[in-house]
């Protein structure tokens, strides 16, 4: 546990935590204030329907989620790398190899450290966009009745957690990434390129990248009536629950190729 | 704990090869117990793998290892609960305190009590900047966090890789004391570096590698008793004339050129029997105008060395004597 701790204490002190998390809560109430702002002055009234949309209630809980596990999976993604990177380029790695522990369990633990942080970190924005949503509802003239929805709030727990696996195992990828690249540059780089190529990769080979961890953690969210942002794929997204099987299956494979890595590998420089 | 030959550390027939290189050649180190050993090898010899492979940090290709009495291979972690060690350079995260680094790497590896901490930072002269942030350090002050946290556990065995790199003058003697004073209490230190001088006034025993293997290993003042120099100083106008009338006495590879410009010589020889040498040159009518007996760490590291960086590593020529064909020219054997 001294090790799960330690793993804490570090990331609430790394600045990557809160820059990171700073980011994400930052564009969210921009966006979703921005939106509400401006919903009223929008000439279209199909653009000005889906503008009110975004911070209507009930249905801006789901959206607020989709933004978080969207925009929050690629953040994750560097921030799993940039954790796991920093150790092989700092050579923190080495220090606590050196004094006998265990590879395996230091890095598995260091990530269950940054899993705790996801938690955090998307509990948190998502109280900030529903402020968001609440204010940009205002802005926006739009009724928050919606905000007890019973059958949503009711919901909103297991979607959290869903949400969460997800966003978890986008972190994992980046945290594998650059434990084989050794190096928190080359982690964050090649996971973007990974990122960015899956999504354009969606447009030509549907049928095989709706397999991949990005795209079955953004099915694994989908309520049935929509999934967003550049990993929809269309009608090629797998089923939620299948999604949801493959995001472990993702989450644990990657994690597995981190930790094995780890013990084989040559620790220099 | 030791082994029932007296050893801390024992390393036999070690090998690793980084590709088609040869870093360790069948190393064979036996390091008593309770000393300060000076290992000492040029650029490239395989001191710093060795430091890795007893680290647990790379593997060996084969030979044994065995800390403190006990065999110690790939599964063996724990072992290096008892060692102590500083890698190349030290490590930490920079945006915490030293305070905060040393507190994190607390929580791997072996138990230590929170006061250790503050007395470690005592001990390496942090306790006025243990909130700083490590990114704030200087070289030197992060190498002495670096030996606080290579001495966390309170080894029985630490292995420092060029503690003085970055040290200020009174920061070498402190370590220096400091590692003299675990040595006194039973705890062995191995210490790399390229500071002969300070190998010479710290270690009980050296081991001296070259191209991965041990060319030489025991108990300093004997290797220098045995490997004696003695240098003369002449008129550089007769050094050669020095060189013909001592060649007969002493043979190949005991007499060396080392300065022909300022007319020094060096001829190894029990530094208790320099007389002979004054007493041959003024036989021959060449007075001897400076007589430096005494034992010469340096002179042995590159005798036993070849005075050459390892395969690639190349040589550091000086640039005053480039046209002469680089930095060793000049100096040769003569006899």
């Amino acid at each position: 546990m001294r090790l799960f701790f330690s793993g804490l204490r570090k990331l609430v002190r790394r600045p990557a935590t809160w820059v990171t998390l700073g980011l994400l809560i930052g564009l969210l109430a921009l966006i979703i204030i921005a939106v509400g702002a401006t919903a009223n002055e929008r000439t279209n009234a199909t653009r000005e329907a889906a503008a009110k949309t975004l911070v209507t209630f009930p249905g801006a809980y789901d959206r607020i989620l989709q933004f978080i596990t969207g925009l929050g999976g690629l953040f994750a993604l560097l921030y799993g790398a940039a954790i796991a990177g920093s150790e092989w380029s700092w050579g923190t790695l080495k220090s606590a190899v050196a004094r006998g522990e265990s590879r395996v369990r230091y890095m598995m633990i260091s990530y269950v450290a940054v899993a705790v942080m996801i938690a955090c970190g998307i509990l948190i924005t998502f109280a900030v966009g529903v402020v968001a949503g609440i204010i940009g509802a205002h802005l926006a003239n739009v009724s928050t009745s919606g905000l007890g929805d019973s059958a949503t709030l009711t919901d909103l727990p297991q979607r959290l957690l869903k949400g969460w696996v997800a966003v978890v195992e986008e972190g994992a990828l980046g945290f594998t990434i650059a434990t084989l690249a050794r190096s928190q540059l080359a982690g964050i780089g090649v996971g973007i390129a990974f990122y960015f190529g899956e999504g354009f990769a969606s447009l030509v080979l549907p049928d095989i990248v709706k397999y991949l961890p990005f795209s079955v953690a953004n099915a694994s969210l989908a309520t049935g009536t929509s999934t967003v942002g550049m990993f929809s794929g269309g009608s090629s997204t797998l089923p939620a629950d299948q999604a949801q099987v493959l995001v472990i299956v993702w989450l644990v494979g990657a994690l597995v190729v981190a930790a094995l890595f780890s013990d084989r590998a040559e620790i220099a420089g | 704990m030791i082994g029932a030959d007296g050893l801390a550390l024992a390393t036999r027939g070690l090998r690793k090869s980084y590709g088609p290189r040869r870093a360790l050649d069948g190393l064979d180190l036996s390091v008593p117990a309770g000393v300060v050993y000076g290992f000492l090898g040029p650029n490239g010899a395989g001191k710093t793998t060795t430091l890795r492979v007893l680290t647990g940090l790379v593997h060996p290709d084969g030979g044994t290892v065995e800390i403190l009495g006990k065999p110690f291979h790939r599964g063996d972690r724990r072992r290096l609960f008892e060692v102590g060690a500083l890698v190349e350079s030290p490590t930490f995260y920079p945006y915490l305190s030293a305070r905060a680094n040393l507190r994190e790497l607390a929580a791997s590896g072996a138990r230590v009590p929170s006061r250790r901490i503050e007395e470690l930072l005592d001990v390496v002269g942090l306790c006025e900047r243990a909130n700083d942030r490590v990114q704030e350090y200087s070289m030197g002050m992060k190498q002495r966090l670096g030996i606080a946290a290579a001495l966390l556990s309170d080894p029985k065995l630490l292995l420092l890789d060029e503690p003085a790199n970055g040290l200020d003058p009174a920061g070498i003697v402190a370590m220096r004391d400091t590692l003299r004073a675990l040595a006194s209490q039973g705890k062995t230190v191995v210490v790399s570096s390229h500071l002969l001088g300070e190998i010479q006034v710290m270690a009980d025993t050296v081991g001296i590698i070259a191209s991965g293997k041990l060319v030489r290993e025991g108990p300093l003042k004997e290797l220098l008793a045995t490997q004696g120099v003695v240098k003369v100083r002449v008129q550089p106008d007769r050094v050669d004339a020095a060189i013909a009338t001592l060649a007969p006495e002493f043979p190949a590879g005991r007499l060396t050129e080392t300065d022909r410009d300022e007319g020094w010589l060096s001829v190894r020889i029990e530094p208790n029997r320099a007389e002979v040498i004054s007493q041959k040159l003024a036989g021959a009518g060449i007075y001897v105008s400076g007589l430096e007996s005494g034992t010469d760490l340096e002179m042995l590291f590159l005798e036993l060395t070849g005075g050459q960086a390892a395969t690639g590593e190349g040589s550091f020529v000086g640039l005053a004597d480039s046209d002469a064909g680089g930095a060793t020219a000049g100096k040769g054997t003569v006899a």
